[in-house]
């Protein structure tokens, strides 16, 4: 191409001489331009879009099941960690600690739907004692978020301590795979959850009409996006393969006050027994099995640990155990 | 008015209706849960005397407005049509319309002079209708139809907008650090925790865009032509004590150019006073200071006030007042209101759902002005308007849509921001007792009824401390299968059950009314 050639094609651009053919080229460079940018921008910037899950870290603890009795939730939680080994084992400084209670229900903390504030302060305390860099709180909630954050006080206890409190976003999500055939391959679960150092349940323990009891494992259904109503079709299934991919560092679950019938939203305080406790484990499934217990009734009354057992994850034979009782 | 200098009225004029535009917007976007607003979100629907003393009169009652409506009236009394030029939303959006148009059309006098009329018919068939007991001041209200637009279609676009913007940048772009925790922050506050839509809204933007857009050829055209508030303003303005006087004029002309309303036809004192808006713009335009607004003496009658100069009285277009034509031609324009009394006689149930504390459907249409605040309001987004569900006389109401939302349990918030009270202020233990329907289980799509498998979604969900959904227990091949079944004298309709339930295309659970 002559250097006059280019120069009167400029000229032409300039001058707003537009051809026919330069006109169509201009048109497909932008349609082109236009096709390739999401994509090329996904490729360049975004993070993946699935993941085979957390590892939990390696921790020994002292017990394997800690119980903590008393009037003060934050105590309990406070001398039960203690007792286990200390917070330290489980948030190394600098690290990204996600908190997942339970706030799926627009109800006061009275009617027991939700995990005590109180306990969940008193773990982002410790968190941030053990020199956790940043503190994530969230919950995708069953009724309206901004109604559950506030009517449960969580938020606002949350964020006294300086967690960071927000409302989880449906498209922030990782695609679940799995290294064997699971009924959760490609569910959306929240990239937060999954993208952490540290990950802490803190369930509340309640009644529930399918699952018997709503524990810890059932718990983490609060970090799957999606259409989580299908997951109650063959719950416990679903469930154990849920707890082995989010696999949490640690389990708290809060009996502080326990809503024993018309789980689990409730919302008659008739419903609600005063039983003080917390329990805490490094465990889920152990965790889940002692609760059961406590509430007199069987592993095999309930879908996930009974799938548990079946599929041999976890141990769910409390008489391997050790467990320490304490009275605060 | 010697407090500011009169050339600099204008000024005045212009941060007024920004500030109202503002204030409008502001109290649209805090109509919102938790509704910390320090403004009433109904405040600017109170105060506008066309909804609150047609909507008295349809429904033959006082409404908690009226003093607002009747101080209101008593400043256009002084002022004359204060509000069409200083606080009106439209008017402002109008106003900034036109003003990106330096060419100005003007129509001719005898064109406006007939287009003057139609509002005063407008108001009229309203009137009629009012008499009648049917209430369609909705449609053609200017504050009623500006908050539908802002409300359900300009707030959910901007907020889309942002949210979409933020999760481009967050997403796709890669931008996980701190534009992700501002994201977060602005969630928890400003933005909403999800950007609402609303089905239907085509209509409302078509209405106010053509409205706007108007604007920008012949300025203030709906307000001169079409609109009742104005009407019933100009009505008042009439006998209004702030008159303009141009003593000395030069007979130059600017102001007839300048005025937005078109109401000087001739230099000098002579303006149609009913459709003068003050705003200011012929003080503006005078080329020296002999343009003023004073105030004339309150007892003396203001068609004769200018005595001296009878033909160039203040209200020389329309002397007469109302025709006998004009009359028989407003009564058989308002034969075509038998379209919204035609429905009753189906009977006082409603074809949709209405929100919590609806009045009777009959009521309920004359009593609801389509502001959009129950819909704004909801944190669910569950409340919808409605087309033609509802019949010809239903437009935009309200209606439920479970697929979109529910009911909240303890949430009354729709109830406490509708201005006349179609949707009645009830306490929380109250509202949590009256029925929107009654929830029915579907067996045929049902999973636990049709397909043997367990789900429970609906009774996991349902807010009524009793659990107003039951179960069936039977034994599948050693499965212990459960049924839900609705218990009739428990269930609420609040809908949760129908919003939550996983099976598709349509729920296996639904409300019925």
């Amino acid at each position: 191409m002559q250097a006059s050639e280019l120069l009167y094609k400029l000229d032409c651009f300039f001058k707003n001489k537009m051809t026919r053919r330069g006109f169509l080229k201009i048109c497909l460079g932008g349609l082109a331009l236009f096709v390739s940018q999401n994509a090329f921008l996904k490729k360049a910037f975004a993070k993946s879009v699935s993941s085979s899950g957390r590892k939990k870290k390696k921790v020994r603890t002292a017990y394997d099941i800690v119980v903590a009795e008393g009037k003060d939730p934050a105590a309990n939680v406070r001398a039960a960690i203690t007792a286990i080994g200390g917070i330290e084992r489980f948030v190394s400084p600098g690290d990204t600690v996600v908190i997942k209670p339970n706030i799926g229900w627009d109800r006061t903390p009275e009617q027991a739907a939700n995990t005590d504030p109180e306990v969940v302060a008193a773990v982002v305390e410790l968190a941030y004692r053990a020199k956790a860099k940043r503190v994530n709180v969230f919950d995708i909630t069953c009724n309206n978020e901004k109604l559950c954050y506030e009517s449960s006080g969580i938020a606002k206890a949350a964020r006294e301590k300086g967690a960071f409190v927000y409302f989880a976003d449906n498209w922030n999500v990782v695609k679940a795979s799995f290294p064997y055939k699971s009924p959760m391959e490609g569910w959306p679960v929240l990239r937060d959850a999954v993208e952490c150092d540290t990950f802490i349940n803190i369930p509340v323990l309640k009644h529930h009409m399918l699952a018997g009891l709503t524990m810890g494992m059932k718990n983490l259904m609060g970090v799957c996006s999606g259409t989580r109503g299908l997951i109650h079709v063959d719950l416990g299934r679903k469930l154990v393969d849920l707890t082995d991919f989010i696999d949490p560092d640690l389990t708290i679950i809060d009996a502080t006050r326990v809503l024993v019938r018309h789980g689990p939203s409730g919302g008659n305080i008739e419903d609600v027994e005063h039983m003080n406790k917390v329990i805490v484990s490094a465990e889920p499934v152990l965790a889940d099995v002692f609760c059961a217990a406590l509430m007199g009734r069987s592993p095999s009354d309930i879908p996930n640990l009974r799938e548990a057992a079946k599929m041999g994850y976890g141990r769910t034979d409390i008489s391997t155990a050790s467990i320490k009782k304490i009275e605060v | 008015m010697s407090i500011f200098p009169e050339n600099k009225m204008v000024i005045l004029r212009r941060v007024s209706q920004v500030f109202f535009l503002c204030a409008f917007m502001y109290v649209l976007w805090s109509t919102t849960y938790p509704l910390t607003g320090s403004i009433p979100s109904d405040v600017f629907f109170v105060s506008d005397p066309h909804i609150v003393l047609l909507t008295a009169v349809a429904e033959r009652m006082i409404l908690p407005g009226t003093a607002v409506v009747l101080a209101m009236l008593f400043f256009t009394f002084i002022f004359g049509r204060f509000f069409c030029g200083w606080i009106c939303p439209l008017g402002a959006a109008m106003d900034i319309s036109s003003f990106f148009n330096k060419r100005k059309v003007l129509l001719k006098e005898k064109v406006n002079a007939r287009i003057r009329k139609i509002k005063y018919f407008v108001l009229g068939i309203s009137s009629i209708a009012a008499v009648l007991g049917v209430q369609i001041a909705w449609a053609t209200d200017p504050v009623v139809m500006t908050a539908r637009f802002i409300s359900l279609s300009f707030i959910p676009a901007a907020t889309l907008f942002l949210d979409r913007s933020f999760m481009f940048l967050v997403r796709d772009v890669g931008f996980y650090g701190k534009v992700y925790d501002i994201y977060r922050t602005l969630k928890s506050s400003v933005l909403g925790i999800n950007a609402y839509f609303f089905g239907n809204t085509g209509m409302i933007v078509i209405f106010f865009a053509g409205i706007v857009l108007s604007a920008f050829f012949v300025s203030r055209l709906w307000c001169r032509t079409f609109c009742p508030l104005g009407a019933m303003y100009g009505l008042i303005s009439k006998h209004s004590l702030l008159v303009r006087k141009a003593s000395g004029c030069v007979s130059c002309g600017k102001c007839m150019t300048a005025c937005r309303m078109e109401s000087i036809k001739n230099p000098g004192d002579s303006y149609t006073k009913s459709e003068c808006v003050l705003c200011m713009d012929c003080v503006y335009a005078c080329p020296g200071e002999y343009t003023k607004f004073t105030f004339r003496d309150p007892f003396r009658s203001s068609v004769n006030n200018n005595p001296t100069n009878p033909t160039n009285s203040i209200n020389s277009t329309n002397p007469k007042g109302l025709s006998r034509k004009d009359f028989i031609l407003l009564l058989i324009s308002s034969l075509f209101l038998s379209a919204f009394r035609w429905r009753k006689r189906n009977g006082s149930r409603a074809s949709v759902t209405r929100p919590p504390g609806a009045l009777r459907e009959t009521e309920f249409v004359a009593r609801c002005v389509r502001c959009g605040n129950c819909m704004k309001v909801c944190p669910t987004n569950v409340v919808q308007p409605a087309v033609l569900e509802a019949g010809l006389e239903g437009i935009w109401t309200p209606k439920m849509m479970f697929e979109i939302g529910y009911c909240e349990y303890n949430c009354t918030l729709c109830g406490q921001v509708c201005p006349t009270g179609a949707l009645k202020k009830m306490p929380l233990k109250e509202k949590q007792k009256t029925p929107l329907g009654k929830a029915v289980v579907r067996k045929d799509r049902c999973l636990p009824w049709s397909r043997n498998e367990n789900c429970l979604v609906c009774e996991e969900h349902c807010p009524v401390p009793d659990k107003a959904i039951k179960i069936d227990i039977i034994n599948s091949g050693g499965i212990m299968i459960q049924r839900p079944v609705v218990d009739r004298e428990l269930c609420i309709g609040c809908g949760i059950c129908q919003n939550k339930c996983p099976v598709r295309p349509s729920r296996a659970i639904e409300v019925i009314t």
